[in-house]
């Protein structure tokens, strides 16, 4: 029971992860939480969707294409609810891509709602269940898993070895010292959206065959990415999957040992638990005292 | 301090000035109906994950509301809906009810998706006298006891869970077991089904329980299968029913299971589920005893595609179309001169009244204002057709 | 830049006080619902701008605070048999009780580990209400009685005389402590608690105070929402309610109380207006939350402080000086 238990728990955490390597990505470059992140991906996935089942393109057609939708609308969060507030307080950049949410949200609901509750999109392999020893698992599952690993390994690169990845890192460490190196910042925090735009199209596209695709599935993914994020220490992005990863097989594990009832509750009650121990999150550095 | 003064002035004369011309007491007429409109109010949510029992069963009543205007409408008058957005909770259900109500001042109310949110409005539209038929919700609430003037032709979650303990017992299963939600929704099914469990002398062999979003069972697939039902009823959405399927074909894990009007599509879940054969044993209630691409209903499809371009015909747009049959019935036997006690009374004698779309006749008496009792049993071979398994029709 | 010539917060409260006293005598059962639902949310909005825009706080919890109030209320009536004076204030200790009791491990957090942190707090409030059958009722809700009235006051107007005399108590007391000591401690905490450590300001016992104190408002509250509906249960607690929640403050104006208010009575408002806007209200709700927060900065209130001659706003939250956008040529 425990490795079939741990092994869905993991699928879960690399669709957690997924989403909240997005949130971490944005914070790390521009300072805000995009609460939109979530409904990002629901267009994206609609916009794969459309491709691929609607209008009968081939997958990687598709897969572009929500990469491509992901990448616009990062982009246009940028300009229209980050860039406008610079150097506003907390509180009004969460409201303004709350706002955008909700927009995307509406979109979504008015565009593609009709269609039906929630829509199946095709795996990327066969949907029948294969036998890896003794554990029987669906074909997707593997593919979410390996693709966020994929994904975050990329990631990794890309912070470490890319010039514009460097740059996002230098932004988010000193914007002033940034500036004055010649680091173009408002560029940097364009392409951070963007980015973190793109990613949310191709966790999408990755997750849609598993969680189906409906209006309001954006949202809840958000939470729990949010929560992932900021439970690893919301500056890391090992941290962000060591998070994702915590949250999933606790999950797991109490809905397998404690009963179903816990299995929604029993991160936050953890998550609630850690916090009391370690305000910065798991791996988060500590803290700066700004006076 | 002038100032104030000033401010203070103007506010009561602006007060004066509105109880003065504060509207007169209401005059005799019928509200909601001229010479030549009557209209309908319908309330739900218009936004938010309960759109599906909102917005688009509202669909279903317009598109029933344009068909008959285009053919002259009811004795002479043309049907106008209004829709009212209730947020899916009791607050925002009562803004809008009493919006409907006293602003709008509908002729009657067609409407009611959302469990919690329909019973908290009851006091407010059984006080007002306004004529209500219910679409979407089942909440037991609304029918028991009866309220003069308010209606359902959708299944009831009493009849429904009643008719999932007698399917179970007729198709021989001994062990049942039972996964729900447990929100309000699931609530509203969960609660008589344990209570019919309970008249039936069945204890469930195991309870367990999904959130509406949860994108993994296994927890929940293994406690079932360790107590080896031969039956399990399914009080769930199509997407964690979908997640639950999935997830005991990976554990071989095949009871029969047995699911309720949230799943009303079974062609559709198939799609949902995604693993083949997974659904071979799945019988679930249609209230709506066609599914969408059944030919009986192309009419209908052609009707909700002309007027919302981007919308399929489902289940959904079912419930509303099979209500607004119902209303249009009434209003048409209550004659040109219409009043709401004229209304009340032919809903009190629609008697095997059909409709395109329900799994059986529409039957209301005085007392008893449940006007469907006939759940429609549906079962899809995989890659094959719908068959109707059984009606089963509960007192 | 041209400047109205407004009467301050102060006088424009009394005139709107006076209005609302009276109005509700001529008003249809729809108007006196919305009335009554916007005095508990200038109560909700009041107590959250004490703890987010005054004391800095990034908390989300009061959505599930102002669950606790009404379940509280709600419960005390139908399973204690206690009278509606008794639950109201029964509702506000026990919400204050567990806003304090939030407050200590929350001391030692601030910015998004707060935020994360009270998130979970709200959404394990939730699953308590949904699944504690034995006290809650659990996911179905539960009715409460209308409680006894006098006989020449309507159901309605008796809960909506409550509702407004409690908001503008509320409202008054805030305005006054807000100039008070107290009021001067938690904005020193949100301005810099380095510095406002160093001036002697108690670090613990100003929190404190402001998550007691939103957490007291979120508490009455309650119970007024119990009240005037009837009906208690889960969802009307969720996440989108703290979201809405958020918004008025936001809208109105961090760090001003007549900001509170305005900015309840303008989602109330939208919340309303927009039905005519029909399936795109999401829409139009998202754009015009959107569009304040970038078009207002400082909400409704900074608005009226910078344009409007005599309106003075005395600790509003300030803006970082803006850094330029790209490097000097």
């Amino acid at each position: 029971m425990l490795a079939y238990l741990v092994l869905a728990g993991l699928t879960n955490s690399a669709i957690y992860a997924l989403v909240g390597i997005g949130i971490v990505l944005i914070f790390k470059a521009t300072g805000t939480i995009n609460f939109a992140q979530g409904d990002v991906l629901m267009v994206a996935g609609y916009v794969a969707y459309m491709l691929h089942v609607a209008l009968h393109l081939s997958y990687p057609v598709a897969v572009l294409g929500a990469l491509a939708a992901g990448f616009a609308i990062g982009m246009l969060s940028e300009r229209l609810a980050f860039r406008p507030l610079k150097s506003a307080d907390t509180i009004s950049l969460v409201l303004a891509t709350v706002g955008l949410s909700f927009i995307l949200k509406g979109f979504g609901r008015l565009i593609w709602g009709g269609l039906g509750d929630y829509l199946s999109f095709p795996s990327l392999v066969t949907d029948t269940p294969i036998m890896m020893g003794d554990i029987i698992i669906i074909p997707q599952q593997l593919v979410v898993i390996g693709g966020a690993t994929l994904v975050i390994a990329c990631f990794a690169v890309f912070f470490k070895f890319t010039p514009l990845g460097r740059m996002m890192q230098a932004t988010a460490d000193n914007r002033r010292a940034a500036l004055l190196v010649g680091i173009r910042v408002d560029r940097v925090h364009l392409m951070a959206f963007a980015v973190g735009g793109a990613l949310a199209g191709a966790a999408a596209v990755l997750m849609a065959p598993i969680t189906l695709l409906y209006p309001d599935i954006g949202f809840p993914l958000f939470i729990k990415g949010f929560a992932a994020a900021v439970f690893g220490g919301l500056n890391s992005l090992p941290g962000t999957l060591l998070g994702a990863v915590a949250i999933g097989l606790i999950e797991s594990l109490a809905g397998g040992y404690l009963g179903s009832g816990f299995l929604d509750v029993s991160a936050f009650l953890v998550i609630m638990a850690v916090l009391l121990v370690r305000p910065r999150g798991l791996l988060g550095s500590a803290a700066l005292r700004r006076a | 301090m002038r100032q104030r003064l000033q401010l203070i002035t103007g506010a009561i004369l602006l007060m004066a000035g509105t109880i003065g011309t504060a509207p007169p007491a209401q005059a005799a007429d019928v509200p909601g109906v001229t010479d030549t409109e009557i209209t309908i109010g319908s309330f739900g949510p218009l936004a938010g994950p309960g759109y599906l029992y909102g917005r688009l069963a509202m669909n279903g009543v317009q598109a029933v509301f344009d068909t008959v205007n285009a053919a002259g409408g009811v004795n002479g008058r043309k049907l106008t809906l209004v829709r009212e957005d209730d947020r899916c909770e009791p607050a925002g259900a009562i803004a809008a009810v009493r919006k409907l109500i006293f602003d709008d001042k509908v002729f009657a109310i067609d409407g009611g998706g959302c469990s919690n949110a329909a019973a908290a409005v009851r006091a407010d539209v059984e006080q007002a006298g306004v004529p209500w038929i219910v679409f979407a919700a089942v909440h037991d609430a609304l029918t028991v006891p009866t309220a003069p003037n308010i209606f359902s032709p959708a299944l009831t979650a009493t009849i429904e869970s009643k008719a999932q303990v007698v399917f179970a017992q007729q198709q021989g299963a001994k062990r049942i077991a039972v996964i729900s939600m447990r929100d309000s929704w699931g609530r509203s099914r969960y609660d008589p089904l344990m209570a019919a469990l309970k008249t039936a002398g069945i204890t469930p062999v195991a309870d367990e329980e999904m959130s509406p979003d949860a994108n993994d069972a296994t927890a929940q697939v293994l406690h079932l299968k360790a107590a080896n039902p031969d039956a399990v009823i399914v009080i769930l959405y199509p997407k964690p029913a979908a997640v639950f399927l999935r997830d005991a074909a990976k554990f071989a894990f095949k009871p029969m299971t047995i699911g309720q009007s949230g799943i009303g599509d079974p062609a559709a879940f198939e799609e949902q589920v995604g693993v083949p054969g997974a659904t071979a044993n799945f019988n679930t209630i249609a209230m709506v005893k066609v599914t969408p691409d059944d030919p009986a209903v192309a009419h209908w499809r052609d009707a909700v595609t002309k007027l919302y371009p981007n919308d399929r015909l489902s289940t959904f747009n079912m419930f509303g179309i099979g209500s607004a049959e119902v209303l249009v019935e009434a209003l048409r036997r209550s004659g040109r001169d219409l009043t709401r006690e004229k209304f009340i009374a032919e809903m009190n004698h629609l008697t095997k009244f059909e409709t395109d779309v329900y799994g059986g006749p529409i039957t209301c008496t005085p007392t008893d204002h449940r006007c469907n009792k006939s759940p429609v049993w549906l079962k899809k071979d995989p890659g094959g057709a719908i068959h109707v398994v059984a009606i089963t029709t509960v007192d | 830049m041209k400047r109205l010539h407004l009467p301050g917060p102060a006088s424009c409260g009394a005139a709107v006080l006076v209005l609302f006293a009276v109005l509700p005598l001529v008003a249809n059962p729809y108007f006196l619902f919305i009335g009554n639902q916007l005095c508990i949310y200038v109560i909700l909005s009041v107590g959250l701008n004490l703890l987010v825009g005054y004391a800095g706080q990034l908390a989300f919890a009061q959505a599930a605070l102002f669950g606790i109030g009404a379940y509280a209320a709600g419960l005390a009536q139908v399973r204690l048999g206690l009278p509606l004076i008794v639950a109201i204030p029964g509702g506000l200790v026990v919400a204050t009780v567990i806003g304090l009791a939030m407050a200590l491990p929350a001391l030692r957090l601030s910015g998004h580990y707060l935020a994360l942190a009270t998130l979970a707090f709200a959404q394990f409030t939730n699953w308590v209400f949904q699944h504690w059958d034995s006290v809650t009722f659990g996911g179905g809700g539960f009715r409460v009685p209308p409680p006894p009235r006098p006989a020449f006051l309507s159901a309605g107007l008796q809960s909506y005389y409550i509702a407004f005399v409690c908001a503008a108590l509320v409202t008054l007391a805030a305005s006054r402590l807000v100039c008070s000591r107290i009021g001067r401690a938690m904005i020193a905490v949100r301005d810099g608690e380095v510095a406002a450590e160093s001036l002697g300001v108690h670090l613990l016992g100003t929190k404190s105070i402001a998550f007691g104190l939103s957490a007291a408002c979120a508490g009455i509250a309650g119970g007024l929402q119990t009240l005037m509906l009837g009906f208690v249960s889960p969802e009307s607690f969720d996440l989108t309610q703290m979201v809405l929640q958020q918004a008025m403050i936001v809208v109105g104006g961090l760090g001003s109380i007549a900001g509170s208010v305005i900015g309840a009575a303008v989602l109330m408002g939208l919340q309303e207006g927009l039905r005519a806007f029909q399936s795109a209200q999401e829409i139009a709700f998202g754009g015009l939350l959107l569009g304040v927060v970038v078009l207002a900065p400082g909400g409704i209130a900074g608005f009226m402080a910078r344009r409007a001659a005599g309106w003075r706003e005395q600790y509003l939250w300030g803006r970082k000086p803006p850094l330029p956008a790209n490097p000097a040529p």
